[in-house]
């Protein structure tokens, strides 16, 4: 049963577990990606010590005003190729995402996100400024890309 | 959106957190009831579900009759929707940055061994709480 605050993501990618589980843990990848539109997420601010009870940061920074967003989780499980858990402690029950990894062949796998305590980014003011200031950036993105 | 709905947002979420609540508002949905209508599942007292109800109100997910003496108690529907609103932009948050990966995969496949087919479709399928 779906629970208030609980949220999941299915998607279908064309690459294997492994480039994708690689992809999802070593910031040489996840530069490329991790940070909202509007955003850098540079290797020298992504802190990933792959093991339970290791670091999992991010630094974000807007590219207008240089205005940073950092994210603060450890990993719970680490399983090459196909699990992995994080969660985010700051705050009382954080929140908690996993992401699986399943082979479907032909190269292709799907990614499932599930978090739980999604609710618990609103109660830290960092965190919601950050939020915002990615929805506000992806809605400027969009504008830019619906003028054209 | 802005700081005081994202406290109204989180305050809703709360109210939400707790299971008795959420089958305070399961009945509610069927229709308004009373207090001790809404007490009588539950093994607990009037007094303790009162203060439920109160959370609820709080949060504006529900509301009670100032008419009636019974002072019934109703579901609030619209209240709601910007719940459903918050949740479809975390959703938006992981539809972009998947997006990004696969920009990131396509690059660095291009410069890799061929992995069969040129199928580049990806599909998508969501599902989310709080609505």
């Amino acid at each position: 049963m779906t629970q208030p605050g609980e949220f999941t993501y299915r998607r279908v990618h064309r690459a294997s577990r492994d480039l994708l589980f690689d992809c999802m843990t070593r910031p040489e990848h996840l530069t490329h990606f991790w940070g909202p539109d509007g955003t850098t997420t540079p290797v020298s601010g992504i802190t990933v010590d792959l093991r339970p009870g290791g670091v999992f940061e991010t630094v974000m920074q807007n590219v207008t005003d240089g205005s940073r967003y950092t994210m603060r989780a450890v990993y719970l499980e680490v399983r090459r190729p196909e699990r992995l858990v994080w969660t985010e402690p700051g705050v009382e029950g954080g929140m908690t995402t996993t992401i699986t990894f399943s082979d479907l062949g032909d190269v292709c796998t799907e990614v499932v996100t599930h978090q739980i305590n999604v609710q618990v980014m609103f109660a830290s003011p960092e965190a919601r400024r950050g939020f915002e200031t990615s929805l506000r950036r992806f809605d400027d993105y969009i504008a830019s890309i619906a003028a054209t | 959106m802005t700081a005081l709905a994202s406290d109204e947002l989180s305050i809703k979420f709360a109210a939400l957190a707790d299971p008795t609540r959420r089958a305070i508002l399961t009945r509610l949905a069927n229709g308004a009831a009373t207090v001790g209508q809404l007490a009588e599942p539950f093994a607990l007292t009037q007094q303790a579900i009162s203060k439920h109800i109160k959370v609820l109100e709080r949060a504006g997910l529900i509301s009670r009759s100032r008419i009636a003496q019974a002072r019934p108690c109703r579901i609030e529907p619209a209240q709601f929707e910007n719940m459903a609103e918050w949740i479809g932009q975390h959703r938006q948050m992981w539809q972009d940055r998947y997006d990004r990966l696969d920009q990131h995969l396509t690059a660095l496949q291009a410069d890799g061994p061929v992995t069969g087919g040129t199928r580049t479709e990806s599909g998508t399928r969501t599902e989310t709480g709080g609505t």
